[in-house]
């Protein structure tokens, strides 16, 4: 499966992995990657499964997380793979509310083209990104109840540290959902 | 049975997540509106249906899990990391005849639900 979003710039990643491997000091040799998460970036992370960032590097070693960013994953489970056009709402919340921040479209495989959020742009904080799940099985045909059983699903997380990546992943289908911080 | 029911799981300590606030609201004129605040109890169900069956009418319906203050409360204070906050899910009761059983299941860090019976 192919990346739905940015990888590292080139030539920046080889050498980190090796700064890494090595066990030099961050601060000296890794620029930006200094300000590593403490948490979730590493095989420390208990509460990140390894299988979902081995399928998602293709089984190679994981990409250091300097990057602040935000990325999604939606998957299709009733289906088996995500269609493209998944239409998503991405909201933060700000004085007492959900205020909306873009609306996009997942492409096929349930990634976005492009991290939903980069750098500067990602704040600590509560998020909510919202699935329209009935127009989505609607569009591919799924014979369902109607109206649905689930038809918005609002997906709720908290950014504690907008130094690091958040990867959300979601499994969805017309009758339930699942999400975790992923990598 | 007709109704709403729930149960809540706190899978990163391996119980019913007991004590948790739910609120349950319905969705009208565009707006979800508060029917009742209720807390799960010790087997991390509630003491009455969020839903009676007598009460049962289709519609669209939210339960508000406050996830974040149940592990707050738990633990005195939050993980420095905890990811999932107050989540809420909203479902369609399309059929009144029908149950509708509308379990959470989570950690900090993650969370399921899902139509079960």
């Amino acid at each position: 499966m192919t990346h739905g979003y940015t990888p590292a710039p080139k030539g920046e990643e080889p050498s980190r992995r090796r700064a890494l491997g090595a066990g030099l000091g961050a601060g000296l040799v890794l620029g930006t990657a200094a300000v590593a998460p403490l948490v979730g970036a590493g095989p420390s992370s208990a509460a990140t499964p390894e299988a979902d960032r081995t399928k998602a590097q293709g089984g190679a070693a994981p990409a250091p997380a300097a990057e602040p960013k935000l990325t999604m994953h939606a998957i299709d489970t009733y289906r088996g793979a995500t269609e493209a056009g998944l239409r998503c709402d991405l909201s933060y919340f700000e004085d007492g509310r959900y205020r909306l921040l873009d609306s996009f479209e997942a492409v096929a495989g349930g990634r976005t083209k492009d991290p939903l959020l980069r750098g500067d742009e990602l704040k600590s904080g509560r998020y909510e990104i919202t699935l329209h799940v009935a127009e989505y099985f609607a569009a591919i045909g799924a014979r369902l109840p109607q109206p649905g059983f689930l038809e918005e699903v609002p997906i709720r997380f908290t950014v504690a540290d907008a130094r690091q990546h958040y990867h959300v992943a979601i499994l969805f289908s017309p009758w339930n959902y699942s999400y975790y911080r992923g990598s | 049975m007709a109704g709403i029911s729930t149960h809540v799981l706190d899978i990163a300590n391996g119980r019913p997540g007991a004590g948790m606030r739910i609120d349950f609201s319905i969705l009208e004129d565009g707006a979800y509106r508060l029917l009742k605040t209720v807390r799960s109890n010790a087997e991390g169900r509630t003491d009455e249906p969020i839903l009676k069956p007598e009460e049962a009418k289709a519609g669209r319906y939210e339960l508000l899990f406050h996830v974040d203050a149940y592990y707050e409360e738990l633990h005195g204070t939050l993980p420095d990391a905890a990811f999932i906050d107050q989540v809420p899910v909203r479902f369609t009761v399309f059929d009144a005849t029908q149950h509708f059983h509308v379990p959470m299941i989570c950690t900090p860090w993650n969370c399921t639900t899902y139509r079960g019976s």
